[in-house]
C-alpha cells in the first residue's frame, strides 16, 4: 500500500523522538488516547496548541531579555507557562531546558537567561520541525487511507 | 448533565469537572483525558469567567480543577472563592512542585494537589474528592432529615446537590443532598427526625440567611469563644450539626483571616482620611476595617471598636478605625474587592459602630460599633458610594446584589449614618452588612438586613427591617440621622451587635438596626468569608434581642454582613443577604417601646420586617424611634420592609419618609433621603415601608 513506506517513516520519526528525548511518556499517553479514544486530530490539535503558544512566550521573553532593567519575574513567569505547556504535551527536551531557565531566572542573571532562552528555542524549533513533520505524514497517510491509520 | 450517578448510574461517569487553566495546551490535554474518564468536562481559561459560571450554577460542577498560576487571579484565591462560596472540592494543579507551593495550596484548601503533567491515573481519582466531601458533609448531618431510600431518587438532587439556594431554608440545602451520596451507604444511617423530611443528609448548603444566622452566632459568642457548639445552639437551626458548624467555621476563619490580609494591602481607597462624611470616612474607615478584619485578630477589632467608640468621631470614620468599620467600609465596596471575603460581613458591623462612635451620642456602649460609621460612610459602597454594597454585590453576585442592594443601602446607610454623627448607621449596617455580603456572597449586601424580604432566609428572619432603612440612610448618607436611626436599631437589637451598637446615640436607630448585625462580635468575622457574616446578624435576630442592648458588639457582626459585599467579594450575596437580614433585625431589636425597651429584632421576619422597631412614635429619643423604625420593621406586615430594600438601595426613601420620627437626630436618613433614619419609622417599618 502506498502508505507502507510512509507509515515507515513515521514510526521511525517517533521512534527517534522517543528515544531522542525530545518527546517522553506524557506524548505517548496523548498518541493513546488518539488512537484508542478514537478522536482523530487530537493529538495535532495539542501540538499545534502547543508550538503556537510556546513561540508567542518565547519572543516574550526575548523582548523581556531586551529590556534595559530586566524584570526576571516576568520571565520566570513565562518559562514556568513554556514548563507547564511542555510538559503537558509530553515535551520532554524542551521542560527540562525550561527547568536550566528558571535556574537563571532566580539567579537574576541576563546573560544566563539569555543563554538559556538561545537552548530553549533551538530545542523548540527542532521539536516543532519534528512535530510538522509527523503531521504532515500523518495526512499523507490518511490521504492514502481514510482510515485513521 | 445528569449528575454522575445518574449516567449509566455507574459513579463517577459523567461527574461534573470544570477545569481552569491558562494554558490552552494543558486545557485541551485535561479535557480529553477527563473525557477518556468519562467525566463530562468543561473548561475555561479565565478564572473570573470560572467563578462567574460557578456562580451561576452552583450545581452545575461536581469538581474544579484549577491551575495556580494564572494572569486574572491567583488560583489560590479562586480556590479560597471558590470553597467559601460554593463548597466545592477544588484540586489545585501546576508545573511548580515545591513543597512550599504544594503546601500552601493545602493550607487554602485545595483537596489534591497535581503536578502537571497530569497522567491519566490520576485524573481517574479525582472523583474521590467529590465522594469524600459529600460524604463528610453528610456525616455531619446526623441529625438532619434522614437519607432514605426514597430520597436517593431524588430527581433534583442534580440540581440541588450543591444547593446554594440563599433563599432556601435551611431545608432546602439539605435536600438538596447530592445523589451521590445516595450510593453511599450511609444513607441509612443518616435517619433522624429532622424537621427536613425526609431529606437525606445533604450537604448543608451555606444559604445567606444561614450563613448569617450562623455569622451572627459567631458575632454573639465573640470570634475567640466562638465554638462550633455553641454556635450551633445559637443558630438553632435544626438539622444543622455540629460537625457543619465546625467545619463552616474552619472556612470562615480561613476567609477572616484571608480578608485581613487582603485589606490590609487595601488602602483605604474609600474614604479620605478624616473625611468626615460620610463616604470618606467610612471609607477609609472601611479600609481599615478591611485591613483589621482580616488582620486584627478579634481582640485588636475589639479594640479598634472600642476606639472607635470612644473617639469622638469625626467623621466617623472610624475613630479608631473599627475594624468593623473598616471591614465595613473596605467591605462596602470601598473596595470592590473582587472577593467577597470583605464582604464578611465585617466590615458592617464596623460600620455600625463607627456611627455610633462618631455620633456623639452614640454611646460608646453600643459595643463599640465603631466602624460602622466607617462603613457607612463609605458608602459601603451602598448608598453613595455607587452603592458598592449593593453594587458591589451586583458586581460580585449580581443576581443577589439585587436583593442586597435593597438592602445595601441600608448599609450604606449605615456606613453613611456615621459619618453624619447619627448616622443610623447601626441601622444602615444592616444593609451594609447586607452589602458585604452580597458583595461577597453575591448575596448583594443590600439586602440589608432589614429590607431583605426576599430573603425569607428563616434564620435571618430577623432582619430587623431597620436596616433596611438604614441603608437607606446610608444613601443619603450624610443624614447622620441615619445613624440615629441606626442606633436604635442597634439598639434594639440588643443582642444583635449588629451595626447598632453604634454609639447608641443614633437616636436614628439606624444604626440600630446594626444592631441587628449581628453584633455577635462578629467583627472577627468580618474578615472572614463573607458568606459567613451573612449570617451574623441572623444571631442577634433571634437572639435574645436585648432591649435596648444595642449592642453594638453586633456590629460587628453587621459588619459581617458581609457588607463586604461592597468588595465585590464573592460572597456570594446570598450570604450575604442572610446576613443582612440578620443584621437588620438586630436593630431593629430594640425597642419594643419604643421608650427604650427594644422589642428584639427579630421582628424581621424577612429580614428587615421584624425590624419593628415599631416604636417609632414613642421614641423619645430618636434613638427609639429609630429603633422602631427598624425594629419595626413592620414587619412582617411591613412587607414594606422589602420595600426597603426594593428601594434599591436607597432606603432613603424609606427612611425619607419616615420622617424620622426621632426627633434627635436626624437620623436623617442620610441614608437616601435626607430624612432621619431614625424615625422609627424611618424605616419605614413602621408602616411605611
Amino acid at each position: 500500500m502506498a502508505a507502507a513506506p510512509l507509515r515507515e517513516q513515521l514510526s521511525a520519526l517517533l521512534s527517534s523522538m522517543f528515544s531522542q528525548g525530545l518527546v517522553d511518556e506524557q506524548f505517548e499517553q496523548l498518541q493513546m488516547l488518539q488512537d484508542e479514544g478514537g478522536t482523530p486530530g487530537f493529538v495535532a490539535e495539542v501540538v499545534t496548541l502547543f508550538c503556537d503558544d510556546a513561540e508567542r512566550i518565547i519572543a516574550e521573553i526575548a523582548t523581556l531579555l531586551e529590556q534595559p532593567i530586566v524584570s526576571f519575574d516576568k520571565v520566570d513567569a513565562f518559562v514556568h507557562q513554556l514548563k507547564g505547556s511542555s510538559a503537558s504535551v509530553g515535551a520532554q527536551k524542551v521542560k527540562f531546558t525550561c527547568m536550566q531557565f528558571r535556574q537563571f531566572c532566580q539567579e537574576k542573571s541576563r546573560d544566563g537567561c539569555l543563554m538559556a532562552l538561545a537552548v530553549v528555542r533551538n530545542e523548540f524549533y527542532d521539536l516543532r520541525n519534528k512535530f510538522q513533520t509527523m503531521l504532515q505524514l500523518e495526512q499523507q497517510i490518511q490521504a492514502y487511507d481514510p482510515k485513521q491509520q | 448533565m445528569a449528575p454522575a450517578e445518574e449516567v449509566g448510574g455507574e459513579f463517577p461517569v459523567g461527574m461534573k469537572v470544570l477545569v481552569v487553566d491558562d494554558d490552552p495546551t494543558c486545557l485541551a490535554v485535561l479535557k480529553r483525558m477527563l473525557l477518556e474518564c468519562r467525566y463530562d468536562a468543561t473548561t475555561c481559561s479565565q478564572a473570573t469567567k470560572a467563578l462567574t459560571m460557578l456562580r451561576e450554577n452552583r450545581r452545575g460542577f461536581d469538581v474544579i480543577i484549577s491551575d495556580v498560576h494564572m494572569p486574572d487571579m491567583d488560583g489560590f484565591r479562586l480556590l479560597e472563592l471558590v470553597g467559601l462560596e460554593m463548597d466545592l472540592p477544588v484540586i489545585m494543579m501546576s508545573a511548580d512542585s515545591r513543597t512550599d507551593i504544594v503546601m500552601k495550596g493545602i493550607k487554602h484548601g485545595a483537596c489534591d494537589y497535581l503536578i502537571k503533567p497530569v497522567r491519566m491515573e490520576e485524573l481517574k481519582n479525582i472523583w474521590q474528592h467529590v465522594v469524600r466531601k459529600k460524604f463528610n458533609e453528610n456525616k455531619e448531618h446526623e441529625y438532619s432529615g434522614s437519607l432514605d431510600d426514597t430520597d436517593r431518587t431524588r430527581p433534583t438532587n442534580n440540581d440541588n446537590e450543591y444547593a446554594s439556594s440563599a433563599n432556601d431554608g435551611a431545608d432546602g440545602s439539605w435536600k438538596s443532598q447530592k445523589k451521590k451520596r445516595d450510593k453511599d451507604e450511609d444513607d441509612g444511617e443518616l435517619e433522624s427526625g429532622d424537621p427536613s423530611s425526609t431529606s437525606k443528609k445533604p450537604r448543608v448548603v451555606w444559604s445567606v440567611e444561614l450563613h448569617q444566622q450562623f455569622v451572627n452566632a459567631v458575632n454573639h459568642l465573640g470570634i475567640d469563644k466562638a465554638v462550633p457548639k455553641k454556635i450551633l445552639e445559637l443558630m438553632n437551626v435544626p438539622g444543622l450539626t455540629r460537625e457543619n458548624v465546625a467545619s463552616h467555621l474552619q472556612k470562615f476563619r480561613l476567609y477572616l483571616k484571608r480578608i485581613a490580609q487582603h485589606h490590609a494591602g487595601i488602602a483605604n481607597p474609600f474614604c479620605p482620611p478624616g473625611s468626615s462624611a460620610k463616604v470618606g470616612s467610612l471609607g477609609g474607615l472601611d479600609l481599615q476595617a478591611l485591613a483589621a478584619s482580616g488582620q486584627i485578630p478579634p481582640q485588636a477589632l475589639a479594640a479598634l471598636q472600642d476606639e472607635l467608640l470612644g473617639r469622638p468621631t469625626n467623621n466617623l470614620v472610624l475613630p479608631g478605625r473599627d475594624q468593623s468599620a473598616l471591614r465595613l467600609a473596605a467591605v462596602k465596596g470601598n473596595k470592590p474587592h473582587g472577593e467577597r471575603e470583605i464582604a464578611f460581613g465585617q466590615p458592617i458591623y464596623k460600620c455600625q459602630s463607627n456611627a455610633y462612635a462618631a455620633f456623639p451620642q452614640s454611646s460608646p456602649t453600643i459595643g463599640g460599633m465603631p466602624s460602622f460609621s466607617a462603613w457607612p460612610n463609605n458608602k459601603l459602597g451602598m448608598a453613595d458610594s455607587t452603592g458598592t454594597l449593593g453594587s458591589m454585590s451586583n458586581s460580585q453576585n449580581s443576581n443577589i446584589v439585587l436583593h442586597e442592594l435593597q438592602q445595601q443601602p441600608d448599609a450604606m446607610l449605615s456606613g453613611t449614618l456615621h459619618s453624619l454623627d447619627v448616622k443610623p448607621s447601626g441601622i444602615v449596617m444592616p444593609s451594609q452588612s447586607l452589602n458585604t455580603f452580597s458583595a461577597s456572597e453575591g448575596l448583594s449586601p443590600n439586602q440589608n438586613p432589614l429590607m431583605l424580604p426576599s430573603q425569607s432566609s428563616s434564620f435571618l428572619v430577623a432582619m430587623p427591617p431597620s436596616m433596611k432603612h438604614e441603608p437607606v440612610l446610608a444613601n443619603s448618607q450624610p443624614s447622620t440621622s441615619l445613624l440615629d436611626g441606626i442606633d436604635l436599631v442597634n439598639q434594639a437589637s440588643t443582642s444583635q451587635p449588629l451595626i447598632n451598637t453604634h454609639g447608641g446615640n443614633l437616636p436614628a436607630l439606624v444604626n440600630r438596626s446594626s444592631n441587628v448585625i449581628p453584633s455577635q462580635g462578629i467583627s472577627t468575622f468580618q474578615t472572614a468569608n463573607n458568606p459567613y457574616l451573612v449570617s451574623q446578624n441572623s444571631m442577634g435576630v433571634g437572639s435574645k434581642q436585648q432591649p435596648g442592648v444595642l449592642k453594638t458588639e453586633n456590629s460587628d457582626s453587621l459588619s459581617h454582613s458581609y457588607g463586604y459585599i461592597g468588595g465585590s467579594a464573592p460572597m456570594d450575596s446570598g450570604l450575604l443577604i442572610s446576613q443582612s437580614k440578620n443584621t437588620q433585625f438586630g436593630l431593629l431589636q430594640s425597642q419594643d417601646g419604643l421608650t427604650g425597651s427594644w422589642s428584639p429584632l427579630q421582628n424581621v421576619d424577612n429580614y428587615g420586617n421584624t425590624i419593628g422597631l415599631s416604636h417609632p412614635g414613642s421614641s423619645s429619643s430618636s434613638f427609639q424611634s429609630s429603633n422602631v423604625a427598624l425594629g419595626k420593621l413592620p414587619d412582617q406586615g411591613r412587607g414594606k420592609n422589602h420595600g426597603f430594600v426594593g428601594k434599591g438601595t436607597c432606603i432613603s426613601s424609606r427612611f425619607a419618609v419616615d420622617e424620622i420620627e426621632s426627633p434627635t437626630n436626624n437620623l436623617s436618613h442620610g441614608i437616601g433621603s435626607s430624612g432621619d433614619i431614625m424615625s422609627p419609622d424611618f424605616f419605614g417599618f413602621s408602616g411605611q415601608m
